[in-house]
């Protein structure tokens, strides 16, 4: 069991390398240019279709403070917004390997480890939608305990340099932090609907949410809103979150049952 | 194409390790790290075994030998099923025992929780110390999951 994690990773890690650049594929749109509809690899816990070019690499900050903002105005004011109280912070790192094929490594504060491939399997230029698979296992205590790994795809639509949607149909399992011996569920379908707007030239509106169909679904659904700003190879997000879930099996538990919202921001840089 | 060949052959291979991530059911047993949500392991690792936390085990005081049992509740191998699943408790009329598929109104479990409305001391009696609650959960889904005898 404890070598589990490592065989998928390995497995996961070299089945997008065996998967390997298929020439016509390569030679489809530059990923190196700047996509002004998708101009991210996130939504704002959620993936893109965003392909990263291979040996380069980006990085992420995400950072979800803890206070909620439905107190009293003034309470909520006094701890400006949040931003004097504690955060579950994360940090991400994220590899281009091949042609339309990605690995990262995300860690948050609360010593979750997320490890994550994802690779481009049909691009928007050949049908109506970009396809993309995407696998990633996570585990807490610095992934000693308590592994989840999540199965999906990411499809997506661009609509000229204004819109990008995104459906994301993902399996996660052993969600449920209790031996499947004694729960009804320990894994959750869920299917993420996301959207970013751009409202200006390098403004732009962003939107997720994460209903689950079935399986293990304790909380409510979580569900973000955001405003970015995207500058050079920068994008700086401020976002307002009902729970603070930024990897796949934190988004499927869902948000506390309080519906409080709180104040986060994502900041990310590429390296090319 | 082999390269789509490799890939999906890594998936599945995948698919199939992803699939087997559990949380360790010992860990939740604590002081009873065999415990499983089955009768026989209940009877064998609750009912008659005191535990390395020094919770006292049931037949302690449930049982017919040498002794009435306790409360009328006969904890001993051969006839703790029948004693406990659709049986009615002696203490509260009205209650059973063990209703398959409802732990919460299955008086073996307020006992053993001490819950509100039991009749006499929460079991076991000389506690604390009590079953620990993931002792309880695993008794628990026993029961919601039918009480079968298995």
């Amino acid at each position: 069991m404890t070598r589990l994690p490592w065989i998928c990773t390995a497995l996961l890690v070299f089945g997008t390398l065996l998967a390997g650049p298929s020439p016509a594929r390569a030679q489809d749109d530059d990923a190196a240019a700047l996509r002004l509809a998708e101009p991210d690899f996130t939504l704002i816990a959620l993936p893109t279709s965003l392909r990263l070019p291979p040996l380069k690499s980006a990085f992420r900050v995400t950072h979800r403070f803890t206070r909620p903002l439905n107190d009293d105005f003034g309470d909520v004011a006094s701890d400006l917004f949040g931003l004097d109280t504690g955060a579950t912070i994360g940090l991400e790192y994220r590899f281009g390997v091949i042609p339309n094929g990605q690995i990262g490594f995300y860690r948050t504060s609360n010593k979750t480890i997320e490890l994550f491939s994802q690779y481009r399997v049909l691009p928007q230029s050949r049908s109506l939608v970009d396809v993309s698979a995407y696998f990633s296992i996570e585990g807490t205590n610095n992934f000693k305990d308590s592994y989840s790994p999540t199965v999906g795809a990411i499809v997506s639509r661009t609509f000229g340099d204004l819109v990008a949607v995104y459906v994301e149909p993902m399996w996660v399992n052993n969600t449920n932090q209790l031996p499947k011996a004694v729960v009804d569920h320990n894994d959750t379908f869920m299917v993420g609907f996301g959207a970013r707007v751009r409202v200006r030239p390098s403004v732009y509106l962003v939107a997720e949410a994460a209903p689950r169909p079935s399986g293990y679904k304790p909380g409510i659904t979580q569900g973000s809103f955001a405003i970015e700003k995207r500058a050079g190879g920068h994008s700086f997000q401020l976002n307002f979150s009902n729970s603070f879930g930024t990897t796949m099996a934190q988004i499927a538990r869902g948000g506390p049952v309080d519906k409080d919202w709180f104040l986060g921001f994502n900041i990310s840089r590429k390296f090319y | 194409m082999l390269h789509r060949l490799h890939f999906a052959t890594a998936l599945v291979c995948a698919s199939v390790c992803l699939s087997a991530c559990d949380e360790k059911l010992s860990s939740l047993g604590g002081p009873t790290p065999n415990l499983e949500p089955t009768f026989a392991s209940i009877q064998r690792d609750v009912f008659e075994t005191t535990d390395s936390s020094g919770r006292t085990s049931c037949v302690t005081c449930h049982t017919n030998t040498g002794r009435a049992p306790s409360a009328g509740l006969n904890l001993n191998h051969d006839t703790a099923y029948d004693q406990l699943v659709n049986a009615a408790a002696v203490e509260r009329a009205g209650a059973k025992r063990v209703a398959p598929g409802d732990s919460a109104n299955s008086y073996l479990l307020q006992k053993l929780v001490g819950a509100a409305g039991i009749v006499g001391r929460r079991m076991p009696q000389n506690g604390p110390p009590y079953l620990s609650d993931g002792q309880i959960l695993i008794i628990q889904r026993w029961i919601d999951t039918g009480a079968p005898r298995n």
